[in-house]
């Protein structure tokens, strides 16, 4: 198969050769190795790559992922990195309109009547960087002889992958991973794996999030080697019995196996956060495995301030006995409902003292650190807050551990915001808005809410899923509605964007969701026989110097048990540190601080924190309301 | 015969309008009130959208007859007035405002002969009054920049009225053909005729600083600046931008590091911020500087504006193979 440009220009091409998402479990070679976490199956690809940038696709190295291509004129760049951080391309912020705004002229494929799919659009877009990223890898020894994979975290918006010259992949989806079986193009000694980011395709028009445009390979790259007998999917269903007792525990294991399964087992254990067997079980280990119902007596349940986890270790053994592989899965057991139109965690309404949440770093932009995952986590507790939602995009892997350590709810965003497409100088106005209705837009939706829910399935951290951000409504987002519900009856989906269009409230979200909605309206919307919950998905816009007036939202809690909370917009300012040209020191820069025009500026400064992490004198206030709701 | 003049590249987007031609492209925000971007040669010459200026640094004759705080009104103009409209003309004919769904209509392949975009602001003063700014852009890349204030009795008089343009970095040098040295409209008969270069931006040291680097009678002004805000721009060639007269009518203009506002705010020079950024004033009315004395006399009367009357005025900023 060969690697075609022409898909960057079709919103019905968006995976190639990609394996199908799945849970994001580690899994190891031994027992040691679990413990340890020093997993000999994994080798990381992050660090120096080799480097090509082009200002447009015609500019760019043809054929540079050949063996044979002369690549001395290539510089260095660190993955994972913002290729515009590294000195190549601009820096640009923009909020709703289009990056291209005012230079090119573009209309999403197939709306107002096409039917030409746009040919060229993307492909040969002025404005289309691309970079040409290749490397060099010989197989540690714990991965030779295996099937081996390569993971990429994140690569922003278009990625196409060859190894030792051979065409790979092709992937889109900025923050979602994307998998890719090298198996059978791996070579002894030397490999050469070679990838062309490119800054813009159709997902350009799925990805207008509110934040600066960079592009490239921004989250970390690893390549897995794959056991004979391999755990590829696990999906772990902790319930609670309805009288909050008894733990009910679901297993599905799909297995996959490169030899004959006679004799071989699956080991499965559940321990306690004393490390105290609760159970364990040992089937056959083969193909589509199913452990229902199995009890958990005096069941210690998952919350924000109990956040008690059990560890789950699935061990696969050959038929000889031996362990192949072993994964461990903290499991935290807890009950969402809806009942009487509130929304309820272990039987209790629930209450959200919420963020949103960008993932940031002034100095390194969306590459953030375990560190600034750690250090918001511990900002988290020490100010009552008890929720967050991944606006507007699934976060780094240990984000979603980190919040199922420390009891933080999460709403769990899909990468989906086309806001550019929809409402424009301020009205409504979804003449070309995708993905609407249109059936060459569903597919890659779909494919987004699905990667979400498999990828991060098994975290009891998360109680909703949320379809994207202002994407307005249509056929498109019900059916992202409608996976969720027939995938997941363990938690709830959220979409505000369906209040602007109200055609779709039966079919979208379990949840009353507005944005920046006055107190007023949202006691006008309680007091009139309200058939949803009520949440602010973004309240209190945190820019600049704000935050007043919070009581007159919390006071509602007092009020109205349907009213339920809400994320505060939002978390940390957006901003990048940069060497002023005047003074030499160390500047926080914004939006139109590059050049980069069209921008709305300031506008990403909105945070509790400022952009370096140090919190905003408001943050006080924060900790005062919610902490008056933090039970 | 078919016609040679080249023709402008059109971008109806959904929330600016877009001017392209060779070595130029031009945004003009309908949300913003202004020209958003104007790049030459891929350099960008605006940090933020032009705004009418009413404003100038009190001088010290002004301090002294209190002028400024007769005319209080118009510094907060000068820094408040709201852009109420926005209008658009391809080829001299009005357009409805492209904006969605309208330019649902337009492709990405759309040229006019001439646009024109024009912004109307409303006068942060009691009463208000308007003033529109229009830009007729070519396919050279050349704009006509026509600016009219309407007069409106009961306004005190203008300090001044024009056209501020604010460059993201500090010009090194501007180059311009009018008078020597710093002029008014009372005080020029010691100019003499001739072109000028003048090195960095420099600030008329006046021990408290105020309104200062007026140049009247102007032909034409070349900015040189050699460095941009783009991180991806590492060049560091000089590169110009030239203002010019419209037809006869030469203009009065300056070119400071600082904005009015900047320079009523210090009591010495070295209370000014670093110079960072290049303030391109044009200015179409400009009040004199008096002299009778410090303590009370007025300036003479032809040298007053007054708000009461329409005032006009025409420049162009020169496209890129000017």
């Amino acid at each position: 198969m060969q690697a075609e440009l022409k898909w960057l220009d079709d919103p019905q091409t968006f995976r190639v050769n990609q394996l199908p998402a799945h849970s994001d479990h580690h899994y190891y070679a031994t027992d040691a190795d679990a413990k340890s976490g020093d997993n000999q199956l994994e080798q990381s690809l992050d660090g120096t790559w080799q480097f090509a940038f082009a200002a447009t696709p015609q500019d760019r190295p043809q054929g540079f992922y050949r063996p044979d291509f002369d690549r001395s004129g290539f510089d260095t760049i660190q993955v994972p990195g913002h290729i515009e951080l590294a000195g190549y391309g601009q820096l640009h912020y923009t909020n709703t309109l289009y990056p291209w705004e005012g230079k090119q002229y573009r209309r999403p494929a197939y709306t107002l009547g096409d039917q030409t799919g746009m040919p060229g659009m993307f492909s040969q877009g002025a404005d289309n960087t691309v970079g040409a990223y290749v490397r060099t890898f010989t197989l540690a020894p714990g991965l030779r002889h295996h099937t081996v994979t390569v993971q990429f975290d994140g690569v922003e918006e278009a990625m196409y992958l060859w190894l030792n010259g051979h065409f790979v992949g092709y992937a889109e989806d900025s923050f979602t991973r994307s998998e890719f079986d090298l198996t059978p193009y791996l070579q002894d000694g030397e490999n050469l794996i070679a990838v062309e980011v490119f800054k813009r395709s159709t997902a350009a028009f799925l990805e207008d999030q509110d934040f600066f445009r960079f592009s490239g390979i921004f989250r970390s790259v690893r390549l897995l080697a794959q056991p004979a007998i391999h755990l590829a999917d696990l999906t772990v269903r902790a319930n609670v019995t309805p009288d909050l007792q008894t733990g009910d525990l679901n297993l599905r294991l799909r297995l996959q196996s490169l030899q004959a399964t006679t004799g071989a087992q699956a080991q499965v254990t559940l321990a306690d956060a004393a490390g105290q067997t609760i159970l364990t079980q040992t089937v056959g280990a083969k193909g589509d495995l199913r452990l229902s119902h199995l009890p958990v007596p005096q069941v210690h349940l998952w919350a924000h301030h109990t956040p008690y986890l059990y560890r789950l270790t699935i061990r696969l053994l050959d038929a000889q006995g031996t362990v192949v592989e072993v994964v461990p899965v903290a499991v935290g057991f807890r009950r969402v409902e809806l009942k009487d139109k509130v929304m309820l965690l272990n039987g209790k309404r629930l209450i959200l003292n919420g963020v949103n949440r960008h993932e940031w770093d002034a100095r390194s932009g969306r590459v953030i650190s375990l560190a600034d995952m750690q250090a918001d986590i511990a900002i988290f507790k020490d100010h009552h807050i008890n929720a967050v939602r991944t606006c507007h995009y699934p976060d780094q892997d240990a984000w979603y551990d980190l919040c199922d350590q420390n009891g933080i709810y999460m709403m769990a965003e899909n990468n989906l915001e086309t806001h550019g497409t929809w409402q424009k100088m301020g009205a409504v106005e979804p003449s070309d808005n995708v993905p609407g209705s249109l059936p060459q837009w569903r597919e890659v939706v779909l494919d987004r809410a699905r990667s979400n829910y498999e990828t991060f399935k098994n975290h009891p951290a998360i109680l909703f899923w949320s379809l994207g951000n202002e994407s307005y409504a249509g056929d498109n987002l019900a059916a992202m509605n409608q996976f969720y519900k027939e995938h997941d009856d363990t938690r709830l989906t959220h979409y505000e964007g369906v209040c602007r269009n109200r055609v779709y409230q039966d079919r979208i979200s379990d949840m009353e969701s507005m944005m920046y909605d006055p107190p007023m309206a949202i006691r006008d919307y309680l007091e009139h026989d309200p058939q949803k919950p009520f949440i602010n998905c973004e309240y209190m816009h945190d820019m600049g110097n704000s935050l007043g007036g919070m009581n007159s939202y919390t006071d509602l809690l007092d009020e109205f048990p349907m009213y339920q909370g809400g994320f505060i917009w939002d978390y940390i300012d957006q901003a990048l540190w940069v060497t002023d040209e005047v003074t030499g020191k160390p500047v926080l820069r914004y939006g139109g601080d590059f050049d980069d025009r069209h921008s709305d500026y300031e506008f990403s400064g909105d945070g509790l924190l400022f952009a370096d992490r140090t919190p905003k004198p408001a943050l006080q206030e924060v900790s005062h309301y919610y902490g008056k709701y933090d039970d | 015969m078919a016609s040679t003049t080249t023709e402008l590249r059109v971008i109806y987007g959904d929330g600016t309008l877009g001017l392209a031609g060779e070595h130029f492209q031009y945004i003009f925000s309908y949300e913003r009130g202004g020209l958003e971007s104007l790049k030459q040669f891929g350099k960008e010459w605006l940090y933020r959208t032009p705004k009418p200026a009413f404003w100038r640094a009190t001088t010290d004759n002004d301090r002294g007859n209190h002028f400024s705080e007769t005319s209080a009104m118009w510094l907060g103009a000068d820094l408040f007035s709201p852009c109420r409209s926005v209008a658009v003309a391809v080829n001299g004919q009005p357009i409805t405002l492209p904006i969605a769904p309208e330019n649902n209509r337009y492709s990405d392949n759309e040229t006019a002969q001439t646009v024109t975009v024009t912004y109307t602001y409303a006068t942060a003063t009691v009463p208000a009054t308007m003033v529109t700014v229009a830009y007729t852009v070519d396919g050279t890349g050349t704009i006509a920049v026509t600016t009219h204030y309407t007069g409106q009795p009961g306004l005190p008089e203008l300090p001044a009225f024009g056209l501020r343009l604010i460059a993201p970095t500090v010009a090194t040098e501007f180059t311009y053909q009018g008078l020597s040295g710093e002029t008014y409209p009372d005080r020029m008969a010691g100019g003499r005729p001739g072109t000028y270069q003048v090195t960095g931006l420099p600030v008329t040291p006046y021990m408290v600083p105020q309104e200062n680097g007026m140049h009247m009678a102007t032909h034409w002004v070349k900015i040189t600046r050699e460095t941009t805000l783009n991180n991806a721009d590492p060049d560091r060639d000089p590169f110009q931008l030239t203002v010019r007269q419209h037809g006869d009518q030469p203009f009065a203009f300056s070119c400071l590091p600082y904005t009015a506002a900047e320079l009523e705010n210090a009591t010495h020079i070295e209370e000014l911020p670093l110079a960072r950024r290049t303030v391109l004033t044009l200015f179409g009315a400009v009040r004199g500087v008096g002299g009778i004395d410090s303590w009370g006399a007025d300036v003479e009367d032809a040298y007053h504006v007054s708000a009461e009357t329409d005032h006009d005025f025409t420049v162009e900023i020169a496209g890129p193979t000017a």
